[in-house]
């Protein structure tokens, strides 16, 4: 429930005589009802009124929208009402620029200006007559001009027999749909007949005051309902986000799941992937350089770990590819059945990806990328624009520029890709803030130097494992 | 009888009966019971003054309803009792009598009248209606009832050692309150009360107001703080008559008045009362005050009828607005106010805030502004707060136009080690030292970033906007998942109790009742 759902509730509550009590030494709503007839007849003897604004429309059974108190009455809004729109008279914003700003100026959504004389002097209900308002409701319609003022024709100016009436047709108006008497979808109206028509459920006089105190009660405690409630969505809308970081931080930094002092530590990891780089070389699919190692300094180092893990750079540890855009013009390059080719809205995070949206023929294959696809269980990531996403393959497939294959070593069992595929996204925004790279995004280099926190290889699967049922259950908070 | 764990003593017992759930209810429990314990002690004191000046003293409550004829089950030997009441009979007399008759209506059988309190009646007599006309017994077992009254009897309020112990335990209370996420927000953390109180200097002989008195937090620093300038029995006097409040919500009130008497204070100048809701018009220059400072209350949305009690130019919708409209319309001549504010007041330009700001600056000398650290208010909220110092003075050497020469503006840092404070490390008395030192010797500190005054003129032609050496926008920090955790949890209490206390006002003004007490 929202605040505005309790606010109409309230309303509601109050237009058909369930806020308050009835009580009945009150004078009924029918001796109200001859009392405005009265006064208008009287204003007509003034010239104030003509004798037609004296009709009125019978109201039949079926016509009446629900049940209402013996003392109520239904009328319709132009038979309570006193209408004073012919005294009102617009003026340009031409003409108002040159006026001294002394008195309100209103319209049809509450005071747009000032000028230099009033046309009111007493308090009246104001109607918004055009604008969106009349639909959306995002302001009030009715409201109450007090002092001296003036207005244009864009809000309907209407007095009535008690101050207390006129508060209350300000609620009424502004609590009931008025969506039968507005016309028009481009250009909202709500015309004086329309107006007139609409049915007014009339409590007696004594009982509309109280229901008017009552709502202004309740209102502002409403309000604050409302500001709590607010505040509790967001509250708990920002949690799974939150919950995710938090959990993600705890795993790389070695504190998501115990260490064990009987697995092999992360440095013989490391030595094992010397070694099948070492033989690599000898097979000539590695070049010697790339056996370097460029060593990571104290400082360097963004956090503590735990004994058992090492400090590694992302470049010494995997070996990866960035993929290429065939020529977009070539229309011999691109084939609807041809083999799947990734970009990064294929991707979706932590997920494996099935299809693609686009797709490049045998000959894009050959000539672009010399037949060099990506196999199916391959960890890619982005690192242009959206950076650090990170998705596994389900098929064999080529990608864009803006995507890396990435081949773990020494992983036969997929626990360095797993815990690539969930802790990359936090490692690759470093860049961000840490060392304040400006705009999103990466270059080999800066991937080559990514600081790798490596856990010892069984670990390594314990924390995929931990992470993964967690992400679950913070998922099942979403819902 | 050690005061110290009474209230842990206490919960225990509460914790086995079936009527009370959660701490909020605890609390309110045992409030009502040590408000009459407190009154009887302060009856004690009025039945002598009655006797010094040959008068006969006559309490508002019945004989039998007064807490020394009913509660105590040992008589003053230590004998027990031969007619003291437990188990059931207990909970008919507190439910069928007590309550009924102290809340105005009469004993269910009829033996005892309800009080009558009228326009005329003593507001330290008024003040047992108005209690127990919010209170409610919640216990169910009259064992465990009569245990509770016995450790609550057992304290002795007129020795001062226990009497002052008594006190303490009594705003720990309040702050568990606070945490427990109900009426949180009429307490203010008392190293804060402190600190503003100190910095204006209150004097034996003046009158100090918070008219948005909670329970009571200001006005009890300021009863420490005037406490070792008591040297005579005129003194005493004085004492007794240098603090005033006003509380609109009945709940605080109760609260307020229990531990303004603890304070030592016989008669509470404690008005149950709309602050706003007299016409600023009608307040005469007699009733004003030296000294004022209070937390007002934020975010309320005011009614028409409210608003109308103010200047065109002033009316707002934000209660913290008009609240400052009514400080110094209340503030007497060379008086001193500490009023804390969000940071909304300061940046807001909306016509009415404007309008308030600039009076700030060309009626009063508005000479400093503290912004405290997000997190003062917490576990009950982490909205943004500052202090605002100002005397209604014209200040030496003030531009023509304006009565403020200068304000300094200080932003109060989190302490070191600190990342914010919460319901395990809240603020304390001690994290103001800092501040203290640069109160008395005032320097530009960060190149302005942190501390630097402004002339009105330059505050003007920024249109007001007093939102100057604030905290540098936070980066994000990644809390550990139970620290995340935790802070989510007391932030959803707040807010959960927050929504129940409105949602049940909202029912209770419909007509109905939902949750099940």
């Amino acid at each position: 429930m929202n605040a505005q759902q309790l606010k109409n509730s309230i309303l509601q509550e109050a237009i058909e005589g369930r806020l308050v009590p009835q009580d009945p030494s009150d004078e009924p709503a029918s001796v109200l009802l001859e009392k405005i007839r009265a006064e208008k007849k009287r204003l007509v003897k003034e010239g104030k009124l003509k004798k037609k604004d004296l009709e009125e429309t019978p109201i039949s059974e079926e016509e009446k929208p629900f049940e209402i108190p013996e003392s109520w009455e239904w009328v319709r809004f132009g038979t309570i009402t006193i209408n004073r729109d012919k005294e009102r008279i617009p003026l340009s914003v031409n003409e108002r620029s040159k006026l001294e700003k002394k008195y309100d100026y209103y319209g049809a959504s509450g005071i747009i200006d000032k000028v230099d004389r009033y046309l009111f002097d007493k308090p009246l209900l104001l109607i918004g007559e055009d604008g969106a308002n009349l639909v959306n409701r995002s302001t009030p319609i009715a409201f109450i001009a007090k002092g001296e003022y003036w207005v244009n024709n864009h809000a309907h100016v209407l007095d009535y027999y008690h101050e207390d009436l006129m508060q209350y047709m300000c609620w009424y108006i502004n609590g009931i749909s008025l969506v039968n008497y507005v016309t028009g979808t481009a250009q909202p109206k709500m015309n004086q007949e329309k107006m007139n028509s609409i049915l007014v459920a009339l409590p007696p006089l004594a009982e509309q005051h109280r229901i008017v105190a009552k709502i202004e009660k309740l209102l502002p405690k409403v309000e604050e309902y409302g500001k709590a409630q607010e505040a509790l969505d967001k509250l708990n809308s920002e949690l799974p986000e939150r919950l995710k970081k938090s959990i993600l931080q705890e795993a790389i930094t070695g504190r998501l799941v115990p260490q064990d002092p009987n697995d092999e530590p992360a440095s013989v990891l490391l030595d094992k992937i010397r070694q099948e780089k070492k033989k690599l070389v000898k097979e000539g699919k590695l070049k010697k350089k790339d056996l370097e190692e460029t060593p990571i300094s104290e400082e360097k180092k963004p956090f503590d770990i735990p004994e058992s893990w090492v400090w590694c750079r992302f470049g010494n540890i995997v070996k990866t590819y960035t993929g290429k855009t065939p020529e977009r013009g070539n229309a011999d390059y691109w084939n609807k059945e041809g083999l799947p080719w990734v970009s990064i809205s294929d991707m979706r995070q932590g997920e494996t990806i099935m299809t693609t949206k686009e797709h490049i023929s045998a000959k894009a294959a050959q000539k672009c990328f010399g037949n060099q696809i990506s196999l199916k269980g391959s960890l890619i990531m982005s690192f242009k624009l959206t950076v650090g996403r990170t998705s596994v393959l389900g098929i064999d497939a080529y990608h864009n520029e803006a995507i890396i294959t990435i081949n773990t070593m020494s992983d036969p069992f997929k626990y360095t890709r797993n815990y690539f595929l969930h802790i990359l996204p936090v490692i690759a925004n470093w860049g961000d803030t840490k060392d304040a790279i400006k705009g999103k995004t990466l270059n080999s280099k800066s991937i080559y130097n990514l600081l790798i926190p490596l856990p010892p290889y069984k670990e390594q699967r314990r924390i995929v494992a931990k992470l993964e049922q967690l992400l679950t259950e913070i998922d099942k908070l979403k819902a | 009888m050690a005061v110290g764990n009474l209230v842990k003593r206490l919960q225990d017992i509460m914790r086995k009966d079936a009527g009370i759930n959660g701490d909020a209810q605890r609390i309110e429990q045992m409030v009502w019971m040590f408000f009459l314990k407190v009154y009887d002690a302060a009856e004690e004191d009025w039945e002598l003054d009655a006797m010094d000046k040959g008068e006969t003293f006559k309490s508002i409550i019945p004989d039998p309803l007064r807490w020394r004829n009913w509660a105590p089950s040992r008589d003053e030997e230590g004998r027990l009792k031969s007619d003291f009441l437990t188990v059931q009979a207990l909970l008919d007399f507190i439910n069928d009598k007590l309550f009924r008759v102290l809340k105005g209506e009469d004993a269910t059988d009829g033996s005892i009248k309800g009080i009558q309190v009228t326009r005329d009646t003593a507001r330290h007599q008024a003040v047992v209606r108005d209690v127990f006309q919010e209170v409610n017994q919640y216990m169910k077992n009259g064992v465990l009832l009569r245990q509770m009254i016995d450790e609550i009897d057992a304290v002795d309020l007129l020795d001062s050692a226990e009497s002052h112990a008594f006190g303490d335990m009594y705003e720990t209370l309040l702050k568990d309150l606070q945490a427990a996420g109900n009426a949180g927000e009429f307490y203010t953390p008392r190293p804060l009360t402190d600190f503003t109180v100190q910095h204006l200097d209150p004097r034996l002989g003046e009158t100090m107001g918070d008219l948005a008195a909670g329970t009571g937090g200001f006005i009890i620093s300021t009863l420490r703080y005037l406490e070792p300038q008591k040297k005579t029995a005129n003194d005493e006097e004085l004492f007794q008559r240098s603090v005033m409040g006003q509380e609109w919500k009945p709940f605080p009130y109760l609260l307020g008045v229990t531990n303004i008497m603890l304070h030592g204070i016989k008669d509470p100048m404690l008005f149950h009362m709309d602050s706003l809701g007299k016409n600023m018009s009608e307040y005469q220059e007699d009733g004003k005050l030296d000294t004022i400072a209070m937390n007002p209350p934020y975010g309320g949305a005011t009614d028409s009828a409210t608003k109308m009690n103010f200047k065109q130019e002033y009316r707002s919708s934000e209660t913290a607005d008009l609240f400052m409209v009514l400080i110094m319309q209340r503030l007497a001549r060379g008086g001193r106010a500490g009023v804390v504010v969000p940071d909304g007041f300061l940046f807001g330009t909306d016509g009415a805030k404007l309008a308030i700001k600039k009076r700030l600056l060309t009626d009063f000398n508005l000479h400093t502004v503290i912004r405290l650290p997000g997190s003062v208010f917490a576990p009950y909220t982490s909205i943004a707060t500052n202090i605002l110092f100002f005397n209604n003075e014209r200040a030496e050497g003030a531009p023509e136009g304006y009565a403020t020469a200068s304000t300094w503006f200080y932003r109060m840092d989190m302490p070191e080690g600190y990342k914010h404070f919460n319901k395990t490390h809240p603020i304390l008395n001690s994290h103001f030292e800092v501040v203290n030192a640069w109160w008395a010797d005032r320097q530009v500190l960060e190149e302005g970033e942190k501390s630097r005054s402004f002339t009105p003129q330059e505050l003007m032609d920024m249109g007001c906007n007093l939102d100057q050496c604030k905290f540098p926008k936070e980066e994000e920090i990644v809390l550990r998942p139970e620290e995340l955790l935790r802070q989510y949890h007391e932030e959803r209490t707040a807010l959960d109790a927050k929504i129940d206390a409105q949602l049940e006002e909202i029912e209770h003004l419909l007509g109905f009742k939902i949750k099940e007490a």
